[in-house]
């Protein structure tokens, strides 16, 4: 049936849980491109046979005239589908500069296709140079602050010799507890590195 | 005793009106409107600016504190107020991209709406839209039939552009009158109902569909909680 595996393309992506991503499923996506070509075509012949019979165009409204019209709307659907398909991804992937800041770890950039993984690293530098116009850094800060300090723990082997903002180093050992401005802890805790203890 | 009552009364109302235009309370009346509304409102250019110059005042306030061996106590609290102002600032930037980010197509064909953004967002705007557009462009439109390739329209019979994301201004939101307001338009509910005009006393808590006091969130009368 004309719009079903278009259909399963988006509903791959709805019943994906919100801001997750799947894999890029180029094998179903060119086969709506395919699909959408062969409308095309047939479009196309039907509207040809119409002007041989000499009839016009614009109001013959014979068997023909419908099954053109059915494999144009056919094609829209598809269109909008795989649009919604690649449109949503992309919102998703943009939304991934603020989870997770700017660079995509492994297991990620993998679900993405070529064309995504070049688009995030645009939107990424779009934004980088919005944030250096205002001089202001949007994405620390993602959580209204109650005090200047936080206590976290580090759960990765970051080293020695991080500089923090009040211009001292800090040596961030695996499981080493440590009292951070915030700021300075976040980037660190949004990529998994440490967390918040809290209570 | 009353008099000295009735002076004090006023001494709070002036010393609650003196906080309220603070630049920081603007800001953060700027920042709760900007959260609530569906659509982008208008870049407080002034306001912003203000308040960019008061955080760097802070900020050298806090620097020449802690090294002149003050009371970390009262340094921490100097922190936390700059903290505060700064997390204001950033939230209010980052909601209006996000917004942009969102409905960007519509932003950039939509002249009132355009016109509400700053220099370096409407920058950030005109990159985002080439990129997505580049990207769409790779990876659907290039791959279609010549007459359905367009980004804002389905087709090349589509009379205007059915395919832009819209923000949806029919939700409901939460709002506060700071003035008596009349002659409020509802445009939601049975349609006998939408002749009526409804009236806003201050500081009473309405929860109205945005689209009926669009208008007035504009023009600044109306608070979005």
């Amino acid at each position: 049936m004309y719009g079903r595996t278009a259909c399963q393309l988006v509903k791959e992506f709805a019943s994906g849980d919100e801001g997750q991503l799947v894999s890029f499923n180029s094998d179903l996506f060119q086969q709506v491109v395919a699909e959408c070509s062969q409308h095309h075509l047939e479009l196309q012949s039907l509207i040809r046979k119409i002007q041989e019979e000499g009839l016009d165009i614009q109001t013959a409204r014979n068997a023909d005239h419908y099954g053109a019209l059915i494999h144009h709307l056919a094609l829209v659907r598809n269109k909008r589908c795989l649009m919604a398909y690649v449109y949503n991804r992309a919102e998703t992937i943009r939304n991934l500069v603020w989870k997770i800041g700017h660079v995509l770890p492994q297991e990620i950039e993998e679900k993405l296709c070529h064309a995504e993984e070049e688009h995030f690293r645009k939107h990424s530098t779009a934004l980088k140079s919005y944030m250096s116009k205002v001089l202001v850094d949007l994405t620390v800060d993602m959580v209204p602050p109650k005090d200047p300090y936080i206590k976290v723990r580090v759960l990765d082997d970051i080293g020695d010799g991080i500089l923090l903002s009040d211009d001292k180093t800090a040596n961030f050992a695996c499981h080493s507890m440590h009292l951070l401005k915030r700021t300075d802890a976040e980037q660190f805790i949004s990529r998994g590195q440490m967390e918040e203890l809290t209570g | 005793m009353a008099s000295s009552s009735g002076a004090e009364g006023a001494s709070l109302d002036d010393y609650d009106s003196l906080i309220a235009t603070t630049d920081v309370e603007l800001l953060k009346r700027a920042w709760r409107n900007e959260k609530a509304a569906p659509e982008i409102l208008r870049f407080e250019f002034h306001l912003i600016s203000r308040v960019k110059e008061q955080i760097q005042l802070m900020e050298e306030t806090v620097e020449e504190k802690s090294s002149g061996g003050n009371n970390p106590l009262s340094v921490s609290l100097y922190q936390m107020d700059l903290d505060r102002t700064l997390f204001l600032l950033r939230s209010y930037l980052r909601i209006r991209i996000q917004k942009i980010e969102k409905y960007m197509f519509h932003i950039l064909k939509t002249e009132e709406l355009w016109n509400r953004l700053s220099k370096d967002e409407k920058d950030f705007a005109r990159t985002c839209t080439g990129d997505l557009n580049r990207h769409l462009e790779e990876t659907v439109l290039s791959k279609l039939p010549e007459n359905y390739q367009s980004v804002l329209k389905q087709s090349v019979i589509s009379e205007e552009d059915d395919m832009v994301p819209e923000p949806e201004l029919d939700t409901f939101v939460l709002c506060r009158s700071k003035e008596y307001l009349t002659g409020i338009q509802l445009e939601d509910g049975p349609a006998d109902d939408r002749s009526k005009l409804f009236e806003m006393e201050p500081g009473v808590l309405h929860f109205i569909c945005y689209k009926s006091i669009k208008a007035l969130v504009e023009s600044g009368k109306i608070d979005l909680l």
